[in-house]
C-alpha cells in the first residue's frame, strides 16, 4: 500500500482555508470546559465516600444525580466535543476538501452544547435514564411514551446524524482506491456512533427486558467506547503523529489489519461486562473469547505507533504533544493488558462490582483518550489563535499534575478493588469493607484534587494563549520548542 | 463509489449486526422467549405485608401516594368490618393496583437516584455471594417490565439488593433514609432528606427505670411509626395505642407524646414497597391479573 496518502506530506500552511478554525477552537473550548466541570464534578461526588460532601440533602445536587454527570459529560461534553473539533482539522486535510458547510457546524456546534446542558440539567432533577453511560435522558417516563423532559436520547441521535452528514461528505468526495487508515477509522466511528445509541438507549428500555435486554446495555457501553471513541481516537492518531513527528507511520497495512480486527472483534464483547450473570453462559464465553481477541488489535496500533516513534525518541523531551501521545500509548497497553485477564471468571469473581473497574475505567478514558485530546489541543491551540501559549510552563504542569494524579489514583482504586473484593468473598460485615475502604477513598480524592488542578492550569493558559497579547509564534520551528 | 469500498462498508455495518444477533438476540431465543415478559400487574400480584403495614404505619402519606388507597383494607379494617361489608370485595384488586403503581414509581425513583450506582441486583454463583445475598439471580428475574432497562448496577458500595424484600422492616428503611448512620454506624450512603416532609408524629420516649437498665439517656424521644396530618389524629391513634394497651402495662401510655416531626413522602413509600417486593417474586407466582 504505497500509493496511500501521506498526511506528513500534506503542507503545513497556518492559514488553510480548507479548515474552519472558528469551528475548531470552539469546540476545543467546549471540550475542555465540560472537562473540568465534569472532573469537578467527580472529585465532589468523591467527597462522598468519606462523609465530607458539600451538598448532603440538597435533592437536585445530591450524590447520585451528581455521579451521572461527571461520565456523562466527559462521555459527550468532552470526548465527543474534542473529537469533533479535531476532525475539524483532520479531515480536510486528509482529504483536501472541506466539510459540508460552515453553517451546518454551527448549527452543530450549537444543538451539541445544548444537549449537554439539557443533559446535565435532566439528570440532577431526576429524569436520567438507567443505561450506565447512556444516563441521558429518554425524556419519557420509564417504559411509556408520556412525555415528561426534553428528549435528550433523540436530540443526540440528531446530532449525531448532522455529524455524520459534516464529514462524510467531504471523505465521500475524496474516496479514492486507497483510504488512509484515518479516514477509515472515523467514518467507521460517526456511523457507529448513530447504531450504537439507537440500540442503547430504545432497546433495552422499550422492547427488550429479560437476558437478552441486559446483554444489549452491555453491547451498548462496550460499543460505545469500542466502537465510537476508540476508532475516533486511533483514526486522529494515524492523522496527528505522523504530521507531528513529520514522518508516515510505520506500516499502514498492519494499520488495516488493526481496523478490521477491531470491526470484527469489539461489537462481541460487550457481554463481558455481566460475566457470571443470567445471560446464557455461552454468550459470555464468547464475550470473553473475542475480549482477548481484542489484545491483538490492540498490539498492531501500539507496535505501529512505538515503530514510528523509533528514533524520535528526542520528541518525549522536547515535544510535549507527542509525549502526551506516549504517554497515552503506554496507558493504553495496560488497560489492554489489564482486559485480557480481567475478562476471565478467576479474576471477575474477585473484582467485579468493586473499586478495580473505576481504576480500570479512569486509566482509559482519561489515561488513552482524554491524554490524546489534550495532546492534540496542546499542539492546535496556537495555530488555532495565531499566538503561542501564554505559559508554556503551566503546560508542563498541566502535564505533570494530570500523569502523577492518574497514576496514584489508577494504582489506588485497583488495590481498593482487591482489598474489597477479597473482604466480599471472606464475608466480612459489610461496615467492615466500608471501613477498609476508607483509606483508599482519601487517597482517591488527593489524585482527583490533583488532576483537576491539573486542567485549570490548562484551562487557564488556553484562555491567557487566546485573549491576552499575541506573542510571535514560528509554525517551523514549533516541534523543537514545545517544552519549558 | 468504489466498490471495493461499498463492500467493505457493508462489512463494517455487518459485524455490529452480527455481534447484536450474537449477544443480543440468542439469548432472547435461548432464554427469554421461554416465557413472555411479566407484565407489571402481574409482578404486583402478591402484595407485601410490608406494604400492607406501610397504610397502617404512614395512613396521610399512603392516601396521598395511591389513588386506590381508601378501598385498600388493612387488617384492622377487616377485622371491624361485617362479613358482607361490600368493601372486602374491592379491597384486594385495590391493593394489587396499589402495589402496581408503587413498583413502578419506586423503581423510577431508584433509577433517577442512580441507587443502581452503588448497590448492586446482581448476585453470582460465587464469592460466597449467595451466603451473604441469598438466592442467585436467574433469566426470571430479569424477564418482567421492571428491568426495562435492567438493573444489574454497576459498583457495589453498598450490598447487594436482589433479595432485599423483607430482610428489614419498614421503620428500618425510613430511619436509614433519614439518617443513614444512625441504623449503620459509619455508613457513608447519602441521607434521602427530601424522602421527608413535615407532620405529626407519635413519639415513644425512654421511661425512667428501664433508662437506668439500658443506659439510654431518657431525653431522646424514639418514633413511633405514623405521621398525622393534624396534632387531632395524631391524639386519636396515642388513644388508640393507649387503649390496645393492657392496665398491667399502662405506662405505656405515660411513655407515648405527640410531636411534629417528619415523616416519609409518598415517594419514600414508593422506593420501601420497591425494595420489599425485591427477591419475592418468582415465576411461580406468574398470575392472570385480574380486571
Ligand atoms: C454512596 C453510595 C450509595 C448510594 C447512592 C445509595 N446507597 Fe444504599 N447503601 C450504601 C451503603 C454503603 C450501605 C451499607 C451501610 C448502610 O446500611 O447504610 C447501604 C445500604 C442500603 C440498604 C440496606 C441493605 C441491607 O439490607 O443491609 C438499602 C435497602 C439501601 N442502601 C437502599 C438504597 C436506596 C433505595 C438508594 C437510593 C435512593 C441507595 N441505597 C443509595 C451506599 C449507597
Amino acid at each position: 500500500m504505497t500509493s496511500v496518502a501521506d498526511p506528513a506530506q500534506v503542507a503545513e500552511v497556518p492559514s488553510e482555508p480548507l479548515v474552519d478554525k472558528g469551528l475548531v477552537k470552539w469546540h476545543l473550548t467546549a471540550a475542555i470546559f465540560f472537562m473540568v466541570t465534569a472532573m469537578t464534578w467527580g472529585f465532589l461526588v468523591s467527597l462522598q465516600f468519606f462523609g465530607h460532601y458539600p451538598f448532603e440533602g440538597i435533592s437536585f445536587l445530591s450524590y447520585g444525580r451528581v455521579r451521572l454527570l461527571h461520565t456523562n459529560e466527559i462521555a459527550y461534553g468532552f470526548l465527543v466535543n474534542g473529537f469533533v473539533g479535531c476532525m475539524y482539522y483532520a479531515i480536510p486535510r486528509m482529504t483536501g476538501k472541506s466539510v459540508a458547510s460552515s453553517k451546518l457546524g454551527w448549527l452543530i456546534f450549537g444543538v451539541w452544547q445544548f444537549i449537554i446542558v439539557a443533559m446535565s440539567v435532566g439528570q440532577l432533577l431526576g429524569f436520567g435514564q438507567g443505561v450506565e453511560w447512556g444516563e441521558t435522558p429518554t425524556g419519557f417516563r420509564p417504559g411509556t411514551w408520556e412525555l415528561q423532559y426534553i428528549p435528550v436520547d433523540f436530540l443526540i441521535e440528531l446530532g449525531a446524524v448532522l455529524v455524520a452528514i459534516q464529514f462524510l461528505t467531504p471523505i465521500v468526495k475524496s474516496v479514492r482506491k486507497h483510504q488512509y487508515v484515518s479516514l477509515w477509522y472515523l467514518t467507521a466511528g460517526m456511523i457507529w456512533l448513530i447504531l450504537t445509541y439507537v440500540m442503547g438507549n430504545t432497546l433495552p428500555e422499550w422492547t427488550l427486558a429479560g437476558t437478552s435486554g441486559a446483554a444489549t446495555v452491555g453491547l451498548f457501553i462496550h460499543d460505545l467506547v469500542g466502537l465510537f471513541v476508540t476508532p475516533m481516537g486511533w483514526g486522529l492518531m494515524y492523522f496527528f503523529v505522523p504530521v507531528i513527528l513529520r514522518k508516515p507511520i510505520w506500516s499502514h497495512a498492519l494499520s488495516v489489519i488493526g481496523f478490521w480486527a477491531l470491526a470484527f472483534f469489539y461489537p462481541l464483547n460487550g457481554v463481558h461486562h455481566f460475566l457470571l450473570s443470567s445471560i446464557p453462559m455461552s454468550v459470555q464465553y464468547g464475550a470473553i473469547i473475542s475480549t482477548m481477541a481484542v489484545e491483538i488489535v490492540v498490539t498492531t496500533v501500539v507496535v505501529n505507533f512505538f515503530a514510528t516513534m523509533w528514533g524520535r525518541g528526542d520528541a518525549l523531551r522536547t515535544n510535549l504533544p507527542i509525549r502526551w501521545f506516549f504517554t497515552g500509548m503506554i496507558c493504553y497497553f495496560i488497560t489492554c493488558l489489564q482486559c485480557m485477564f480481567h475478562t476471565t471468571l478467576t479474576m471477575q469473581e474477585i473484582i467485579h462490582f468493586t473499586d478495580w473497574v473505576p481504576g480500570h475505567a479512569h486509566l482509559v478514558m482519561l489515561g488513552v483518550f482524554a491524554f490524546w485530546i489534550m495532546g492534540m489541543t496542546t499542539w492546535l491551540w496556537p495555530r488555532l489563535t495565531g499566538s503561542d501559549w501564554h505559559n508554556r510552563r503551566l503546560n508542563h504542569w498541566h502535564y505533570w499534575l494530570t500523569v502523577i494524579g492518574l497514576v496514584i489514583m489508577f494504582g489506588d482504586l485497583t488495590a481498593a478493588g482487591l482489598v474489597h473484593g477479597y473482604m466480599l468473598a471472606a464475608l466480612s460485615p459489610w461496615m467492615e469493607i466500608v471501613r477498609a475502604m476508607h483509606g483508599f477513598w482519601v487517597i482517591r480524592t488527593f489524585a482527583g484534587g490533583m488532576i483537576v488542578a491539573g486542567q485549570l492550569c490548562f484551562a487557564w493558559n488556553m484562555y491567557k494563549t487566546c485573549t491576552g497579547e499575541v506573542k510571535p509564534y514560528d509554525y517551523r520551528v514549533d516541534l523543537a520548542t514545545v517544552e519549558a | 463509489m468504489d466498490r471495493f469500498t461499498s463492500v467493505l462498508l457493508v462489512a463494517g455495518l455487518g459485524c455490529f449486526a452480527l455481534a447484536f444477533v450474537l449477544s443480543g438476540l440468542y439469548p432472547w431465543l435461548i432464554t427469554d422467549a421461554k416465557q413472555t415478559e411479566a407484565t407489571i400487574a402481574e409482578v404486583a400480584y402478591n402484595v407485601t405485608t410490608e406494604f400492607k403495614q406501610l397504610k397502617e404505619m404512614y395512613p396521610v402519606a399512603f392516601a396521598d401516594a395511591y389513588p386506590t388507597a381508601d378501598e385498600c383494607l388493612t387488617d384492622r379494617d377487616l377485622a371491624s368490618a361485617d362479613d358482607d361489608d361490600p368493601r372486602r370485595a374491592q379491597s384486594d384488586d385495590a391493593w394489587r393496583a396499589a402495589h402496581a403503581f408503587a413498583l413502578q414509581a419506586g423503581r423510577d425513583t431508584y433509577v433517577a437516584e442512580a441507587c443502581w450506582h452503588c448497590h448492586s441486583q446482581f448476585v453470582r454463583p460465587v464469592a460466597n455471594e449467595t451466603q451473604r445475598f441469598g438466592r442467585i439471580r436467574v433469566p426470571a428475574d430479569e424477564n418482567n417490565a421492571l428491568q426495562r432497562p435492567m438493573m444489574f448496577g454497576t459498583r457495589r458500595v453498598g450490598p447487594d439488593l436482589t433479595n432485599e424484600g423483607g430482610k428489614r422492616s419498614n421503620d428500618w428503611h425510613v430511619a436509614h433514609f433519614s439518617d443513614p448512620t444512625g441504623t449503620s454506624p459509619g455508613s457513608i450512603m447519602p441521607a434521602y432528606t427530601w424522602f421527608f416532609r413535615d407532620g405529626h408524629q407519635v413519639f415513644r420516649t425512654i421511661d425512667p427505670d428501664s433508662a437506668e437498665r439500658t443506659g439510654i439517656a431518657t431525653s431522646r424521644r424514639y418514633p413511633v411509626p405514623g405521621v398525622y396530618a393534624t396534632q387531632a389524629d395524631a391524639e386519636a391513634a396515642l388513644q388508640r395505642a393507649s387503649d390496645a394497651t393492657p392496665d398491667n402495662l399502662s405506662t405505656e401510655r405515660k411513655r407515648l407524646v405527640v410531636g411534629e416531626s417528619e415523616g416519609p413522602t409518598p415517594n419514600a413509600l414508593n422506593v420501601i414497597a420497591y425494595l420489599q417486593w425485591l427477591g419475592t417474586w418468582t415465576d411461580d407466582d406468574r398470575r392472570e391479573p385480574q380486571q
